[in-house]
């Protein structure tokens, strides 16, 4: 027992320790939001100490950018449920260790709302009235009580998943099922769950007919689940550059589109997957039967310096072993050519796009003269029935982490029908505001078209209908297949949905007031500062996990090599 | 795999290097810890510190009668620090045989607002920021279309022709939707109908403010000033004792007046008699007798549910 707890220790020490590991752009990136999230800490404790007096709010409007916040942030803390279902649910091998990154910035969305919700409360040491037997929760009447313990459940659960996957690949033992998969499906119910109480908060007020509206529900799912996928898309190709461009050995010259593949070899025989085997003792273990039938198909290529093996975007479903020599894998991305790795003798490449049946997303050239083995995807399915080369083989593809880019569209496609959907919605409660016209469609008024004279949201509401819209639009045309436009309608929606939500949602269900008084709000400066305090903090929150996750799921950070110091 | 292993230091790496990175890793954590320490630097300007005392205190529903004592003992020594006045602080309980009711005719109202500062004096509030209870509503005769109401009108003389006033203050609902989405149940109704508010007990969230469809709630964003010779010493731990910063407030029916039968303070000043008080289980007071032979009265929202205990009528 101690030497788990011990082992776990040395873990979690490893992992702290790396987190202040990286290159400049690591230290310029976190620099920069230490600092931030110090400035919101510093208007913070000025508000701990006037009260909330340094925020615009009033008690005509008590609630403001800090409960806006927090509203976003739960529908992307919910929307991280979103990677979790194709994987689970679907066997999407492609989004497998990308939920780890979704789960990941729900955790650290939680951790935001936490504070934003914590930062709007006028009594914030009086804390412990809300925890049960302690103090004195209102549960089941007050549906802020509910909100208090699914967001801590929620960030329990995900906690969990992440830590216990991550300290697994670790230790680079199998997880045991019993210990994530109920929790996995548990969360995703949850997932719901937070964003729908959530709604509830506001849609059981019945002194406030702009939010006492059943579709307020339905309107914090989608948009949450066109939002939270977007940031992860972009966070997602974050990762990805920030990932791939690590090994960089040769210069960065262009690859020819004209440059003739190289495919002529010899058939394989049984003496090349024996030399194969030298470096990958795991073939060892495959029946010679299986063996035998692999070897109908297989050629072995003997390429020169230079030689093309694989061409990025071609649509063949071959994979390659490399037997002797190296081979360099370049990518083009934005009119640039990365190396991303390179390969030595009993490497595989071309595994990913062979088996997701999705176009090549680099291409490869051998770096010497080499001898490759070149396998039909069904021949590596074949062999990977063989447990040791199935792990081998699944553990390189997670060590390339390659967040290909039909995993990204895989997300667009979510995010273009949340997106269609949340419009959709916001359309029909437009529609019977504007059209029943009956008293309470003042708060609307206020806000599309402004109210007596007093118009401060309209301006804001009417950048996020148009951005919701160019967002949407974007999605639907066949352009945002490219990441370039994909990336444009992702922060339209993000952008366009956090003003409809935050600002858009919770600001004029206060105005006017119940007794028909007109009192605008704008949010100080102070509480400006402390709001991108905590954005700036989750970030940073953000960035650590990543910058701890993503070396333990390349296999670069393991329990084997534990006592040598951590590389950036 | 081929390239060089991450791992590998450099064979070059001198005690120097070292020396350097170990300066530089520490002249990053003090400017770290120096930029920490500024970031919390507005802490020192702190004046109320909350004793451990009244942190750890219990929950009013929970506390035996000795606690309440030293609890009221306690208030009466901070108030008299901060004021220099030593005040009579109360426990009330509600009374038996009592459920007040607040009967307000609309057709003698002539909105002098007298209500309104006779209330301030006698609850405390804060006069900076300001904080009412009461907000007297402006309406053009034949309306009572809140989003017609007025409620800052300068009148050199009141009533003006073509108006008239309605005051809302807490309605005391019977079914209060303050008091169901409250997280801490740091508010509730008392079975003399009066919804009050442990000011010891309020976390600030404001859910509350943003529930009641009456707007009767109000909070203190800043800490309440209150000039010492305007302090009302007869207080009620759940009625007028002084608030605190981040907390609550709002309207109680003046329960240090009311539980121990006398008025409250905006019935007592009001000039035209247009406010009625009384126990509605009595059907020989005033307001049974008002609600019995009044033709028109008004519950404000009725449609939200709420049931109030406070009835605006007309005369004729």
């Amino acid at each position: 027992m101690s030497t788990a707890v011990r082992n776990y220790a040395t873990f979690l020490s490893r992992c702290a320790r790396i987190a202040f590991v990286g290159d400049w752009r690591y230290y310029a990136w976190m620099g920069v939001l230490t600092a931030i999230a110090l400035i919101g800490l510093h208007a913070y404790c000025k508000q701990f100490v006037h009260g909330l007096m340094v925020t615009g709010m009033s008690d005509e409007v008590s609630w403001g950018v800090y409960i806006a916040n927090f509203t976003f942030l739960v529908g992307v803390a919910a929307a991280a449920v979103m990677m979790v279902i194709p994987v689970y649910i679907y066997d999407n091998e492609e989004l497998h260790d990308l939920v780890i990154f979704g789960e990941l910035l729900a955790v650290a969305a939680i951790v935001m709302c936490l504070l934003f919700v914590t930062v709007d409360l006028g009594r914030p040491d009086r804390f412990w009235h809300l925890i049960p037997i302690l103090g004195q929760m209102n549960f089941p009447n007050s549906m802020l009580s509910w909100d208090v313990i699914v967001l801590n459940g929620y960030l329990l659960l995900n906690v969990h998943i992440c830590g216990y996957l991550l300290y697994c690949r670790y230790q680079k033992r199998r997880p045991s099922k019993w210990f994530y998969i109920p929790f996995v499906f548990i969360a995703i119910v949850w997932a719901v769950s937070i964003h729908t109480v959530t709604a509830f908060l506001y849609v059981g007020l019945g002194g406030r007919p702009f939010w006492n509206s059943a579709i307020v529900g339905p309107r914090f799912l989608a948009s949450a689940f066109a939002a939270g996928p977007a940031l992860i898309i972009l966070a997602l190709q974050v990762v990805r550059r920030v990932t791939a461009s690590a090994p960089a050995l040769a210069g960065g010259e262009s690859v020819s589109p004209d440059q003739r593949l190289l495919s002529a070899g010899r058939p394989a025989t049984l003496q090349d997957f024996n030399q194969l085997a030298e470096n990958l003792p795991e073939l060892a273990t495959v029946p010679t039967g299986v063996l035998h039938s692999c070897l109908l198909n297989a050629l072995v290529l003997q390429a020169g310096t230079g030689d093309m093996l694989l061409r990025q975007g071609a649509r063949d479903t071959d994979v390659f072993f490399v037997v002797r020599g190296h081979v360099v894998v370049k990518r083009e991305e934005g009119g640039r050519i990365r190396i991303t790795r390179t390969l030595g003798p009993g490497e595989i490449f071309g595994e990913v796009s062979a088996l997701g049946r999705v176009p090549r997303t680099a291409s490869a050239f051998a770096e010497e003269p080499s001898t490759i083995i070149r396998l039909p995807a069904e021949a590596l399915a074949m062999l990977m029935r063989t447990p040791a080369v199935g792990e081998y083989v699944r553990a390189k593809m997670t060590e390339r982490l390659l967040i290909s880019d039909h995993a990204l569209l895989t997300l667009r496609g979510i995010v273009q029908v949340s997106m269609i959907i949340n419009v959709f919605l916001l359309a029909n409660e437009v529609f019977k505001e504007f059209y029943s016209g009956n008293l309470h469609v003042a708060s609307s008024k206020y806000l599309f078209l402004g109210l007596h004279g007093y118009h401060a949201l309209v301006p804001w509401i009417w950048a996020a209908v148009a951005l919701n819209l160019i967002g949407m639009v974007l999605l639907i045309l066949p352009i945002s297949r490219s990441l370039k436009w994909l990336d444009v309608a992702c922060v339209c929606c993000i952008v366009g949905i956090w003003i409809e939500k935050g600002m858009g949602l919770v600001i004029p269900g206060f105005i006017p007031t119940p007794l028909g008084a007109i009192v605008e709000y704008n949010p100080s400066l102070n509480e400006t500062l402390v709001c991108f305090g905590i954005w700036a903090f989750g970030l940073l929150l953000y960035t650590i996990f990543l910058r701890m996750s993503v070396p333990i799921l390349q296999g670069r950070l393991t329990r084997a090599n534990e006592g040598l110091p951590e590389a950036a | 795999m081929a390239a060089p292993h991450p791992f590998n230091m450099s064979d070059k790496t001198s005690d120097q290097a070292l020396t350097r990175r170990s300066f530089l890793r520490g002249s990053a954590a003090v400017s770290g810890l120096a930029a920490l320490a500024a970031s919390l630097s507005p802490l020192r300007e702190l004046k109320d510190f909350t004793s451990t005392e009244e942190f750890l205190q219990k929950y009013y529903k929970e506390l035996s009668p000795e606690e309440m004592k030293k609890v009221l003992a306690r208030i009466e020594r901070q108030v008299e620090r901060e004021y220099g006045i030593r005040p009579h602080v109360r426990d009330l309980r509600p009374m038996d045989g009592v459920e007040f009711v607040y009967c307000l005719n609309l057709t003698r109202c002539i909105g002098c607002r007298k209500c309104v500062h006779a209330c301030v004096a006698e609850n405390n509030q804060s006069r900076n920021p300001e904080i009412q209870y009461i907000r007297v509503l402006r309406l053009p005769h034949g309306s009572l279309d809140l989003e017609k109401a007025e409620h800052r009108y300068e009148a050199k003389e009141v009533p003006e022709k073509g108006f008239f006033y309605m005051p809302v203050q807490c309605q005391q609902c019977e079914n209060p939707p303050c008091v169901k989405v409250c997280p801490v149940n740091a508010t509730w109704q008392e079975k003399d109908g009066i919804t009050v508010i442990d000011y010891d007990w309020c976390i600030g969230c404001r859910y509350c403010a943003a529930a009641c469809p009456y707007w009767a709630r109000r909070f203190n964003f800043a800490r309440p000033e209150i000039p010492k010779e305007r302090l009302n010493p007869q207080m009620a731990y759940l009625g007028n004792r002084p608030r605190q910063r981040g907390v609550m407030e709002k309207c109680h029916f003046c329960l240090q007046r009311t539980r121990e039968g006398r008025y409250p303070a905006c019935l007592e000043v009001c000039p035209v008699g247009a406010r009625k008080f009384g126990n509605i289980l009595d059907p020989n007071s005033e307001v049974s007798h008002i609600l019995r032979e009044k033709r028109v009265f008004i519950q404000l929202k009725e449609e939200t549910g709420t049931s109030p205990r406070f009835f605006y009528y007309f005369d004729k």
